[in-house]
C-alpha cells in the first residue's frame, strides 16, 4: 500500500481551517454548556417537585436521545424558525451546547451532593444563609471535584463536534470527508483527521491533569 | 434562655421526639444523656432548626424560632454548635475557618475578626495552628478549633453534640478541659455526651432521655446517686 502524503499536503490549508473551526465551536459550546448546565443542575436540585420536573426532563431528553438526532432537529427544525438561512456552524454550536448542558448539570449536581452534609450544617449553624454557605463552603469544594468530569465532558464534546459533518458545518471531519471524496482515498484523509483529534484531546487532558494537580494542593 | 414546650418530631413514620419539655436558664450547663437512638441529637438539632419539628414551641432569648417573622439566621448567630465530627471547612486554614462567619455574617472588619480568632486560638491552646489546614490537625485539635469557630460569633448559647465521641481516648481530656473552662466563664451550654465524669463535675442539671421523652431530670447527684426511674438506673448501670 502506498501512502500519498501529497494529498495531505494539498489539503493542509483546509484541515487547518477545519481544526480552527472545531476548536472554536468546542470552546463556544463548552462555555455555553457550562453556564446552561449550572442553571439546569441548580433547577434539578430544587426541593419543589414542580420546579424540578422540567429540568429532569431536559436532562432525560438530551442524555437519552442520540446527539445526531438532536443536531438534525436543531438544524433543520428549530433554527429555520428563527433564521431564513441557518448557519450550520451555529446549529452545531447550539446542539453541542444543549447536549453538553445536560451532562454538565449532572456533574454539577453530583459534585455538590458529594460534599458531606455536615459542611452545610456547620455553615448554617454559624448563621450563614443558604446562598452564603453555597458560595463560601460548598461550591469551592465541589468545583475542585468537578474538574476531572468537566474535562472529560470537554473531550467528549470535541470528538462529538465531528458529527457536524452531517449538517455540513465545515469543521475538521467535514474536510476529511471532502478530501476522501475528492481523491477516492480512505487512509490518508481519515488517519490525518484522527491524528489531529488525538492531538487535541491529548493536549487537553494534559492541561487538565496540570490543573487538577495545581488545585489539589489547596 | 431556652424554653422548649411539647416538642414533637417524626422522621416519616418514626416518632423520634414525643413531647419534650425543657427549660435552660442563662449561665446553666445542661447535660443530656441517654441511650443511642433516644433522640438526643434530634433534640439538639431542633434547637437551632437544623432539624424542623412538627409540633410544640421553642423560645430562645424571647424569640419563637419557628414563627414566620423570625429570621432563623439571626437566631443561629446566637446559638453556637459543635458537632461530633467537627465539620471544619477543609479548604480553608484554621484562621479562615474561624473568621469566615464573623466577617460574612456579623460583617466585622477582617482585623477585628482575626484578632478575635487569635484570642480564641490562644484560649484553646492552638495559636501556632492558625495557618494550618484542618487535614493536618489531630481529632482533639480539630474539635478545639471547631469550638473556637463557634465562639467567634460570640453566641449566647453553645450546643455540643457528643463532641468527644469521635476522638481517640487520649484526646478526650483536652476537649473536655476547654468545655469546662467555657462553663466556668458562665457560658450557657447544652451538652449531649457519654462522658459521665464531665456531666457530674461540670453539669448543673442532667436530662436523661429515652425513647423520645425526657424520662428524668435533676442535679448530677440526684441523677447519678439517686436515680428514680428504672430506665435511668438500668442505663446508668451499663455506662458507669
Ligand atoms: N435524618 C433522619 N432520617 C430518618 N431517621 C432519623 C434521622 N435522624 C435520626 N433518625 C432516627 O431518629 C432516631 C433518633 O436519632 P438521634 O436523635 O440521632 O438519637 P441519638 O442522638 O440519641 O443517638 C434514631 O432512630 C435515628 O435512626
Ligand atoms: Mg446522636
Amino acid at each position: 500500500m502506498d501512502f500519498r502524503f501529497d494529498i495531505i499536503q494539498e489539503y493542509a490549508p483546509f484541515f487547518l481551517r477545519g481544526v480552527l473551526l472545531t476548536i472554536g465551536v468546542s470552546i463556544a459550546a463548552i462555555i455555553a454548556g457550562l453556564i446552561l448546565g449550572l442553571m439546569i443542575g441548580l433547577g434539578k436540585m430544587s426541593t419543589k417537585r414542580l420546579i424540578r420536573l422540567p429540568f429532569e426532563w431536559y436532562i432525560n431528553f438530551f442524555r437519552g436521545t442520540p446527539l445526531l438526532v438532536q443536531m438534525l432537529l436543531v438544524h433543520f427544525g428549530v433554527m429555520p424558525l428563527f433564521f431564513a438561512q441557518p448557519s450550520a456552524t451555529v446549529s452545531l454550536i447550539v446542539s453541542l451546547s444543549l447536549n453538553s448542558a445536560a451532562y454538565v448539570a449532572e456533574i454539577f449536581r453530583a459534585g455538590i451532593q458529594s460534599i458531606d452534609k455536615g459542611q452545610m450544617e456547620a455553615a448554617r449553624s454559624l448563621g450563614m444563609t443558604h446562598a452564603q454557605a453555597m458560595r463560601y463552603i460548598i461550591l469551592p469544594q465541589a468545583l475542585k471535584r468537578m474538574i476531572p468530569p468537566f474535562g472529560n465532558e470537554f473531550i467528549v464534546l470535541i470528538k462529538d463536534s465531528s458529527l457536524g459533518l452531517v449538517i455540513a458545518a465545515p469543521e475538521l471531519m467535514y474536510w476529511g470527508k471532502a478530501a476522501a471524496g475528492e481523491y477516492y482515498r480512505v487512509w490518508e484523509p481519515y488517519l490525518t483527521v484522527a491524528f489531529i483529534y488525538l492531538l487535541l484531546t491529548l493536549s487537553l487532558s494534559k492541561l487538565l491533569h496540570y490543573l487538577e494537580r495545581k488545585y489539589s494542593n489547596q | 434562655m431556652i424554653k422548649v414546650s411539647n416538642l414533637k418530631k417524626s422522621f416519616g413514620n418514626l416518632e423520634v421526639l414525643k413531647g419534650i419539655n425543657a427549660h435552660i436558664r442563662e449561665r446553666e450547663v445542661v447535660v443530656v444523656i441517654g441511650p443511642s437512638g433516644s433522640g438526643k441529637s434530634t433534640f439538639l438539632r431542633c434547637l437551632n432548626l437544623l432539624e424542623d419539628f412538627d409540633e410544640g414551641e421553642i423560645i430562645i432569648d424571647g424569640i419563637n424560632i419557628k414563627e414566620k417573622q423570625t429570621n432563623i439566621n439571626k437566631v443561629r448567630e446566637e446559638v453556637g454548635m459543635v458537632f461530633q465530627r467537627f465539620n471544619l471547612f477543609p479548604h480553608m486554614t484554621v484562621l479562615d475557618n474561624i473568621t469566615l462567619a464573623p466577617i460574612k455574617v456579623r460583617k466585622w472588619p477582617r482585623e477585628k475578626a482575626e484578632a478575635k480568632a487569635m484570642e480564641l486560638l490562644q484560649k484553646v491552646g492552638l495559636q501556632e495552628k492558625a495557618n494550618a489546614y484542618p487535614d493536618s490537625l489531630s481529632g482533639g485539635q480539630a474539635q478545639r478549633v471547631a469550638i473556637a469557630r463557634a465562639l467567634a460569633m460570640e453566641p449566647k448559647v453553645m450546643l455540643f453534640d457528643e463532641p468527644t465521641s469521635a476522638l481517640d481516648p487520649e484526646m478526650v481530656g483536652e476537649v473536655l478541659a476547654v468545655m469546662k473552662q467555657l462553663a466556668n466563664e458562665g457560658m450557657t451550654m447544652v451538652v449531649v455526651t457519654h462522658e459521665m465524669g464531665f456531666a457530674r463535675e461540670v453539669g448543673d442539671r442532667v436530662l436523661f432521655m429515652d425513647g423520645g421523652y425526657i424520662v428524668e431530670e435533676g442535679t448530677p447527684s440526684e441523677i447519678f446517686d439517686h436515680p428514680k426511674h428504672e430506665r435511668t438506673k438500668s442505663f446508668l448501670s451499663k455506662v458507669l
